[in-house]
């Protein structure tokens, strides 16, 4: 058994949270001199000391509550019996917390919880893991002596309406931490305690079913719930876990840490990790439930191989796919040249396969043409922060959004992207903090249960530039700037260039309303409330960088930090929240086509000769092509051969005919992955992946947090994803013969200023560790840019407002935006194969109900979509949560074509694909569009041939 | 490689780094841009677009064009 594997127990719960305070406090706790935080409670100083005292409505995720008198002790010189669980320790207090008093108090109380419970203990799902048959235990209850004639809650129905959880009330002892669960660690709000008395019941919204509520998910209340009302369906169906994993989320970049709980090699529970320093115990729908794609029917782990597009699969030993891929790389460089083929790295990967595929490529291609997934999402973040304050990353932990007082939002919506960081961010706002948000959409943040934004600055797509520049006009107008700051961190003459250029009159609120759309009165209220607060913290996602002045933007949004003084400290800071899980990585690891692994440009002789001596080649000192220009370059056919390992460009990157016609003009195109996406219908290689669950490695999230990836099953296809891009190199004649992850780590490290004190070793011993971590920082750094900037001084940039190309005209009158949804992660490879399409089966159009009016178009109607680019066909949404003149859709599903409409217009400096905004037309239609048509032929004929190739296998097998 | 593209993401780049009189500066730094993010392949196909006489350049576009043309005639 790997030293990984722990065998399973139930997570210790310390019944209250932890005090920060730093006053301590001794008191005596059954003789034992305890000393804690002031703050802490009685129940937890015991905990602390080893002493368990009975409990059942108290969990240390949640605020003490009081409820089930099980933790009652007697405290010297009080009256009667306190609940530890809110009773606070105090400087000499002496408690008892066993007596016979309270033996018999607390087994009367077990007594009565006990004659409404069912006594099916033997076939209960949480038999052997279950805190009331610990507590019956605990208490030495041995009869019910009320019998279970009266009144009771036997009859009460299941509801099984969530795919994920049953909800059975017969079990309930209305403890309410589910409802607390809800409340303080969700904060979603959707469960109430209904009725009064001995009615008292948990309820999902307007006491419906719970699929049909408000309830998101998450799971956090099954978590809570001390008995067996609401469990895991997989609990039921496998009964308890016998040893557990610590690992890492293969969903979205907040990179929560989770307990994969075990029976053999089939997951039963992923928990998340109460240690995790991502995310705190909490998870969302994706990281606790979705995990199912991972043993799917459709993982392909066999490879495959075919001449071209149009025959049918031919599965083949993995000896025979390598080879034959190699060697068809090898006559396209002789053919066309060496820089004909390049590699895709992805953040669905780990650092150590992305770091392997662009050291493929740099030494067993030859050139720099690799570019990651990064380049579609947040290019223009590496590019603008590195412009600017000197580092290509966010500043800041996530646990900093616990001291900001002002919170600016633009362009994201952490409810539905980074779900459990938006959990924390709306602790805060319930706390007091005022919010700010940038977004065209009425996202969940603006208005929920009690959360309201501030300001809701809702601008016209296309206009961030503006706005930003108007936020800092008022700031210095109106002499809200950090001089001080500004004077010791920041380079002078920059400022001074920065500030000319905001101060003139057109960068004014009231001059850019027009264009905006958003009042001039509402961007100075939230410039001034931002400026002034002690911490000012800005958090943005794609909203910021996928528009053709993307880098701009988030170099607008630094300068505007800067010029308060928001920087360099906890509660502040620039916060890029990243898509995926390991976008941070992908681009730390030297994916991009001008970079090597560190951000360090190719161009750079000092930095080449590092890799040039600990790779043996020659890198080259040139830049490579980027993913759009390397799907021009195929289209114009210059470039030949493409290694995909992780990615579905055919359905993520934008104007899908543009991208399908490079496809299908390749020579050699190989893909890697779990299934046969989008992009493996053009293949010509299947190289079958390993899901997260089968590898080792790590993920870095968006608070530059490098956390452990443990393999707790075996690959399906025999090998780990680093493993197979070793066999390539080693077949191309470059080779390569790492044995574990961890000697990749170790040579990232050799090679990487900023992780050189990152290894295995460390992040066992630490759990996770943000970088920098060298000899500067030896457990890694939260915080950066504290005393100075990674570039000295920090670097105002000046940020024209360039208007997009892309406009409204009278054939394309409304403006396209594009975003995600909770349940369902990027093309959704993953979470369409799991229950989560309950809650999102097909991407639809979110239309104001004033342009569905003059377009006679109904919720539910079939809508057709047209850019310049192409057309599809969507079922209609109408809400308010768009402007008139925008719609709304997502991409998870390939046949809903949203990319077949975005263009190929994109962030003049990166080169980010302008996803955020399409000029349009919406009209009612009745039947799937003419791409729609043809994907629907196209894909089953690719089945076909998938079909053929296992019919082969077997009768050859 | 379609060259009009690439000149769309010229004249795109040259005109998000315009700002201010010295129009020099923004020549200088639209060159340093192509040098640090184009492919030599996507560099050279601009420079021979520049040199054939294009007119679809923007002015400032194509004075960072014609400085990268200068230096692979120097090193020519």
């Amino acid at each position: 058994m790997s030293a990984a594997f722990k065998p399973y127990r139930r997570a210790r719960d310390m019944g209250t949270p932890a005090s920060e305070s730093e006053r301590i406090v001794t008191l005596t706790i059954d003789g034992e001199e305890v000393s804690v935080p002031e703050g802490t409670t009685v129940l937890r100083a015991a905990a602390e000391a080893g002493i368990n005292i009975p409990k059942l409505c108290a969990t240390d995720s949640q605020q003490p509550f009081g409820s089930c008198r099980l933790c009652l002790v007697e405290i010297e010189g009080a009256k009667g019996m306190p609940a530890s669980c809110t009773t606070e320790v105090r400087e000499g207090m002496h408690v008892q917390t066993q007596n016979k008093r309270l033996a018999d108090v607390r087994r009367n109380v077990m007594e009565l919880y006990i004659s409404d419970h069912p006594l099916d203990c033997l076939t209960c799902p949480t038999n052997g893991d279950c805190e009331l048959q610990d507590m019956a235990g605990a208490v030495g209850l041995r009869e019910v002596r009320y019998g279970y004639e009266g009144a009771n809650h036997f009859d009460a129905e299941k509801d099984t309406s969530n795919p994920y959880f049953t909800f059975d009330p017969t079990k309930c002892i209305v403890c309410s931490r589910c409802v607390r669960a809800c409340d303080e660690v969700q904060g979603t709000f959707a469960l109430t305690i209904d009725g009064r008395g001995f009615a008292s019941k948990v309820a999902a919204s307007q006491d419906q079913p719970f699929l049909d509520s408000e309830c998101v998910s998450c799971g956090a209340c099954v978590q809570a719930c001390p008995t067996a009302t609401l469990t895991e369906n997989s609990l039921i169906e496998m009964g308890q876990p016998e040893h557990y994993v610590v690992t890492t989320c293969a969903y979205c970049g907040v990179g929560c840490s989770f307990r994969a709980e075990m029976k053999g090699s089939e997951v039963v529970k992923m928990i998340p990790n109460k240690d995790g320093h991502a995310n705190h115990g909490h998870s969302c729908v994706k990281g606790r439930f979705a995990f199912g794609y991972a043993t799917h029917k459709e993982r392909i782990t066999k490879p495959m191989i075919r001449e071209t597009i149009h025959e049918p699969w031919r599965e083949v030993s993995w000896e025979e796919a390598i080879s034959f891929t190699a060697a068809k790389f090898k006559s396209i460089q002789e053919k066309y040249g060496k820089g004909a083929v390049g590699g895709i790295t992805s953040s669905r990967c780990t650092n150590e396969e992305t770091y392997l595929v662009q050291k493929l490529v740099r030494a067993a291609f030859g050139n720099n043409n690799v570019d990651t997934c990064a380049r579609v999402c947040h290019s223009p973040t590496g590019y603008g922060l590195k412009a600017t304050l000197g580092e290509s990353a966010g500043t800041q932990a996530f646990d900093s959004v616990m001291k900001a007082d002002v919170i600016m939002v633009i362009g994201a919506n952490p409810p539905d992207a980074h779900p459990v960081f938006a959990s924390q961010m709306k602790q805060r706002l319930r706390e007091g903090a005022k919010l700010i948000v940038v977004d065209p959409r009425a996202t969940d943040l603006v208005r929920s249960p009690h959360i309201e934004a501030d300001y809701h600055l809702a601008l016209k797509p296309g206009t961030n530039v503006a706005i930003i520049n108007a936020l800092a006009h008022v700031v210095l107008s109106e002499g809200l700037e950090d001089k001080e700051f500004i004077e010791q961190r920041c380079d002078t003459e920059a400022y001074q260039d920065w500030r000319e250029f905001i101060l003139d009159p057109k960068n004014a609120p009231e001059a850019v309303e027009a264009e905006t759309g958003v009042p001039a009165e509402n961007v100075r209220g939230a410039a001034r409330l931002y400026a002034s607060a002690p911490n000012g913290a800005i958090y943005y996602g794609l909203g910021v960088s996928e528009h053709a002045q993307g880098s701009t933007m988030v170099m607008g949004i630094a300068n505007l930090a800067m010029a308060t003084g928001n920087l360099g400290r906890e509660g502040v800071g620039v916060n890029p929240l990243r898509g995926q899980n390991n976008v941070q990585g992908s681009c730390d690891m030297g994916s991009f086509p001008h970079e090597l692994p560190g951000y360090r440009h190719v161009s750079d002789p000092a930095v080449r000769a590092l890799f040039d001596q600990e790779w043996g080649v020659t890198v080259q000192p040139e830049p490579g092509f980027r993913i759009p220009n390397m799907f021009d370059a195929a289209v114009a056919g210059e470039f030949k051969g493409l290694y995909v390992q992780g990615e579905d460009v055919a359905q993520s990157d934008p104007d899908t005919h543009h991208v399908t016609a490079a496809l299908s003009s390749l020579e050699c195109m190989v893909v890697q992955d779990l299934f046969l996406n989008e992009t493996a219908k053009f293949a010509h290689v299947f190289l079958p992946g390993s899901s997260f669950l089968e590898k080792n490695g790590t993920f870095t999230n968006a608070e530059r947090r490098i956390s452990p990836v443990r393999k707790v099953m075996e690959p399906l296809a025999g090998y780990e994803d680093w493993e197979v891009t070793q066999l390539l190199s080693n077949a191309l004649g470059y080779p390569m013969s790492y044995s574990h992850p961890r000697e990749i780590m170790d040579e990232i490290a050799r090679l990487t200023p900023t992780f050189t004190g990152v290894s295995y070793e460390k992040l066992d011993k630490l759990g996770s560790i943000q970088w920098p971590c060298n000899d500067h920082a030896v457990e890694g750094t939260p915080t950066m840019h504290i005393d100075e900037f990674v570039r000295g001084k920090g670097l105002f940039r000046v940020t024209p407002y360039v208007p997009t190309d892309e406009r409204t005209t009278p054939m394309y009158p409304l403006l396209l935006t594009t975003g995600r949804i909770l349940s369902q992660y990027n093309v959704g490879a993953q979470t369409r194969r799991t229950a989560n399409v309950s809650w999102h089966d097909e991407d639809v159009l979110e239309i104001h109900p004033h342009d569905a009016e003059q377009r006679g178009i109904q919720t539910g109607d079939w809508v057709g979509l047209k850019s310049r680019a192409g057309e599809t066909v969507l079922r209609a949404v109408i809400t308010e949560r768009v402007m008139p003149g925008v719609v709304y859709t997502t991409f998870h599903h390939p046949e809903s074509g949203a990319n077949v409409v975005t263009t190929d217009n994109s962030d003049w400096a990166t080169n980010c694909p302008e996803y955020k905004v399409t000029a349009v037309q919406a009209h009612k239609v009745t039947k799937l569009s003419e791409w729609q048509q043809n994907f629907e032929t196209f894909t089953e004929e690719q089945l076909e041939f998938l079909r053929q190739a296992r019919a082969g296998a077997e009768e050859l097998g | 490689m379609d060259v009009r593209k690439l000149v769309r993401m010229a004249n795109q780049i040259a005109a998000n780094l315009d700002y201010g009189p010295n129009k020099e500066q923004v020549v200088y730094a639209t060159a340093d841009h192509l040098r640090r993010f184009w492919s030599p392949s996507m560099l050279q196909l601009i420079v021979e677009h520049y040199r054939s006489g294009d007119a679809e350049l923007s002015d400032l576009a194509s004075r960072a064009v014609a400085r990268l043309a200068e230096e692979q005639q120097n090193v020519a």
